[in-house]
């Protein structure tokens, strides 16, 4: 099947089979191995990325859904400096291994969006669906909780 | 340069998705390979068909057991079949002992070529008697590796002092049996590899694992080539936490570049596992049983324990020799134990092998150590801190193996520091300073408790192992040194080892952080650093700098550009265990670890909240205190896994739930909210700067604060994990708490 996506702001138009899972599609055809897969069973969150501005678990969704789509993938998310996120989580030590990073920093850009106060309670109840391994989670809140009142609601 | 919380190097790379992992190299022309498990607990394989397999369009080479020039792997035992298969020349290679065995690796070239093909493998088995529990296979019915006289293949004693004066001393005697369970690693990263032949005609392996140069020397025996033409490099990691020590795809991969290379194929191979094949097919943290007795006086000293402890080795031994040896001294704690008498049994099994997880068989032994400690002091009605103070190792005396421990033993400060802190919050109500006493009980089903331990854990290998590392350090410039560029093997699995070497080197050198450059982690450019396990890699590592970065500054001194250092760091000998009494200074040194909390179980639902952390951890010199800081928090929390929500199930030699839909790793809300980490330094006589190894300490004194905890808050004491909901509430049912409906 023929497919066209909007990735980082580029356009491809890619034949796939119907069954390629999006997560495959951009590790695979568009050579972006940012997205990482972390399991079989979409538990860990390693693979969230942004679709049409909502955070998705890329390998939940088939590539041939998201035709027609708007997608942003964590190698998208630095516009010629680091977002505030993705400098919040290196300044807060928010990463060990770095292989949930990128989904931990897709999830939380979405969850802070609108919400410069967001509180503890709400970052741990928004990034209940990614999985870290290494860290505790402790920095990865404070990481999000710094860059939430430096994106300022946007 | 010590002491300051550098920011990472490579987290650019990991914030920003450029990081390679092995999954995410690329390479031209790559093949895809698939590994075939046998799924066999125990079987004889009788015949094996892979003409449909290798009919699959695409399909390149399909390689078997007799494929393998030395058909045996081990870290510490080569009594591991590379593949399990018929025409080996290794004797039993046809016996699968294992579902995570081998049995054939497809090379083809696309992944579901690859997959088809390995689904059209035709295997003949003969079923033989699958032993799962330790016990019975103690019972020699079945034998497991045939070679071996006996399924029981290591045994440690110790024998110590007089046990009938010990018991006759004691006043109080606590006698139990526990029971815990294996623990899967679930590093985030599935394994993944590549392979091919480099430049230089070297079989090259870009795999996450964590010592290079064991994985070059295991590739090579299995291949039967020089170590010299086999070349390992780690790309990113993805977490190890002692999974990723033994060989997962490394010889396969190796294997499958070297066949191409014979078929004239000059492309490239990848692999990459899913999380059920990497659940299958790697070791797991050992579930082990222990009966035990503790003896104290009236006044608290320890007079006497008995101890027989059987670990699951599972299918092959991995590191469980060593493991066990671990438990086997860490069962007594930090204490000083007048009368011992301790028997250790690692035991062959069909269960999926038992390997290294942070800790290293202390967890396993504290766990034992610090419950029986905590009810001791119920039973004595003495508060369990002081408890512990009363009995902790003071320098020269004799430990449990009859020597001292090293120099430097900080047991003491921990114990007081943690509970100190813990108590600060507390100060102004009736509670008294130190004291571990209940915490008033909220209405309804939540009931609230509070539990203490501490432990000690080994750093570095024991028991008479060659510990080396290696560096070299290079400084470059005229007049001035300009740069400086330190070549190391050793491998940063997340814990952000690399940052840590290059500030030490800083520090060494006398220049800024920005000067020092590292080449990490690959056979060709560096020297053996050991393994990054054993909370032995900064303070190794930290030895070996300081050596080479000495020889380097005097050849610029003589005018040398660049001035060149190497050095091998070696520490002083260890020694085995006594076979007879267990005599023996096993261990190049120590840290130390306390750590108090409050709990809060609902007791009606049997779910446990940990509402508050303290962890006292003596490093001895921190070089980075946020990474020190991160792997307390991670530490714990793995911790908290362990003891609460982890529950691998394991039937006839069979995973049931090797997924995270069904294993469940704790989530961001699962966690203590709170982890206060008490960074202690008191210096390590023999460490650099006076560094201590840290890393896995934080994980082993948990599980039993946090049953000592429950029993505050209920009265019930649990001796087996994991404390699921189930099991919690099962047991405080069946133990009948007063007014538990
Ligand atoms: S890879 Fe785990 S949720 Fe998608
Ligand atoms: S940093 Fe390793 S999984 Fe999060």
């Amino acid at each position: 099947m023929q497919i066209t996506i909007t990735v980082n702001g580029t356009t491809h138009t890619r034949d796939v089979e119907p069954r390629t899972l999006l997560v495959d599609f951009l590790r695979d055809h568009l050579g972006l191995t940012g997205t990482n897969i972390g399991c079989d069973t979409s538990q860990c969150g390693a693979c969230t990325i942004h679709m049409d501005s909502q955070s998705v678990k890329s390998c939940t969704v088939l590539a041939v859904q998201a035709d027609g789509a708007d997608l942003t993938t964590i190698e998208g998310l630095a516009n010629g400096s680091l977002h505030p996120m993705q400098q919040a989580f290196w300044d807060n030590h928010g990463l060990q291994c770095g292989y949930c990073t990128p989904g931990m920093i897709m999830s939380a850009t979405k969850l802070v969006e609108g919400n410069p106060g967001i509180s503890e309670a709400e970052i741990r109840h928004g990034l209940e669906g990614n999985i870290c391994r290494c860290t505790g989670y402790q920095n990865i809140v404070k990481a999000v909780q710094q860059a939430a009142g430096e994106m300022g609601g946007d | 340069m010590l002491g300051k919380s550098i920011f990472r190097d490579d987290a650019h790379g990991k914030v920003t998705g450029s990081a390679l992992y092995p999954g995410d190299i690329e390479k031209d022309h790559f093949l895809h390979a698939k590994l075939l498990f046998t799924g066999q607990p125990h079987a004889r394989m009788i015949r094996m068909d892979t003409a449909a397999a290798e009919a699959v369009p695409g399909v390149v080479c399909i390689l078997k057991a007799e494929d393998v020039p030395v058909n045996e792997h081990g870290l510490v035992m080569l009594d591991q079949p590379v593949m399990v298969g018929l025409n080996s020349k290794k004797p039993f290679s046809d016996v699968s002992r294992w579902e995570g065995d081998r049995a054939a690796m497809i090379v083809a070239e696309t992944e579901e070529a690859a997959a088809r093909a390995r689904d059209l493998i035709e295997i003949e088995w003969e079923q033989l008697p699958v032993v799962t529990s330790p016990v019975e296979a103690m019972r020699d019915e079945t034998i497991i590796h045939g070679e071996e006289p006996s399924n029981v293949y290591k045994h440690y004693r110790i024998r110590k002092g007089e046990m009938a004066a010990g018991w006759a001393a004691a006043d109080v005697i606590v006698e139990e049996t526990y029971q815990v369970p294996m623990q899967e690693h679930a590093y985030l990263q599935p394994e993944a590899g590549v392979s091919y032949i480099d430049e230089e005609g070297r079989v090259t392996v870009e795999v996450a694992g964590q010592w290079t140069h064991e994985d070059q020397t295991l590739i090579a025996h299995a291949l039967d080539i020089p170590k010299e033409q086999v070349r390992v490099i780690y790309p990113a990691i993805g977490g190890a936490f002692g999974g990723r020590e033994d060989m997962s795809v490394q010889i396969v991969l190796a294997l499958a570049s070297q066949r191409l290379r014979e078929m004239g194929i000059n492309r490239p191979v990848r692999i990459q596992w899913t999380r059920e094949e990497s659940v299958i097919g790697h070791h797991k943290r050992h579930a082990v049983t222990i009966h035990t007795r503790w003896g104290a006086a009236k006044t608290g000293e320890l007079t006497a324990i008995e101890v027989e402890m059987i670990l699951d080795a599972g299918s092959y031994n991995c590191t469980s020799n060593k493991v066990l040896g671990n438990a086997h001294l860490t069962v007594a704690g930090p204490y000083r134990i007048p009368n011992a008498h301790i028997d250790s049994y690692a035991v062959y099994t069909n269960n999926c092998p038992g390997g290294a997880f942070r800790g290293f068989g202390a967890p396993q032994g504290c766990f034992v150590a610090e419950s029986q400690m905590n009810k001791l002091a119920i039973a004595l009605g003495i508060d369990p801190v002081e408890l512990r103070l009363k009995n902790v190792l003071r320098e020269g005396e004799a430990s449990i193996t009859d020597t001292p421990l090293p120099a430097g033993i900080s047991i003491k400060t921990v114990i007081e520091q943690c509970a100190d802190k813990f108590e600060e919050p507390f100060s102004g109500a009736q509670v008294l300073p130190r004291s571990f006493q209940s915490l008033p009980a909220d209405p309804k089903a939540l009931r609230r408790g509070r539990g203490f331990a501490c432990a000690l854990k080994n750093i570095g290998f024991s028991f008479g192992f060659p510990e080396r590392s290696e560096a070299y350090v290079e400084l470059r410039g005229r007049g001035e040194i300009d740069r400086v560029v330190v070549r190391h093997a050793g491998a940063d699995v997340g814990q952000g080892a690399h940052t840590a070497f290059k500030q030490m080197v800083a520090e060494a050198v006398g220049v800024p952080y920005e000067k020092v450059e590292g080449v990490f982690s690959d056979t060709a450019y560096t020297g053996d650093s050991g393994s990054a396990s054993a909370s032995r890699l900064t303070w190794m590592t930290g030895n070996a700098i300081r050596g080479a970065v000495e020889k380097a500054l005097t050849l610029w001194k003589q005018e040398e550009r660049p001035a060149v250092g190497f050095f091998r760091y070696q520490p002083p000998p260890t020694e085995m265990l006594d076979d007879k009494t267990g005599k023996s200074n096993p261990n190049i040194t120590y840290g130390y670890v306390a750590e108090a909390v409050d709990v809060t179980v609902d007791i009606e639902t049997g779910h446990i909240t940990i509402d508050r952390v303290v962890c006292a951890n003596d490093v001895g010199r921190a070089v980075n205190p946020n990474l020190i800081e991160g792997q307390i928090e991670g530490a714990v929390v793995q911790a908290f896994g362990y003891a609460v929500t982890e529950n691998l199930q394991s039937k006839n030699g069979h995973i049931l739930n090797p997924r995270f839909s069904t294993y469940l790793i704790p989530g961001i809300r699962d966690v203590p909210q709170k982890v206060e980490s008490l960074i202690i330094e008191e210096p390590d006589p023999q460490g650099p700067w006076g560094v201590r190894g840290m890393a896995e300490m934080p994980f082993i004194p948990l599980a039993p604060a946090i049953t000592a905890a429950l029993y505050d808050a209920t009265g019930v004491w649990f001796n087996e994990l994991p404390l699921t909901p189930g099991n919690v509430r099962m047991r405080l049912k069946n133990t009948l708490v007063p007014d538990l409906t």
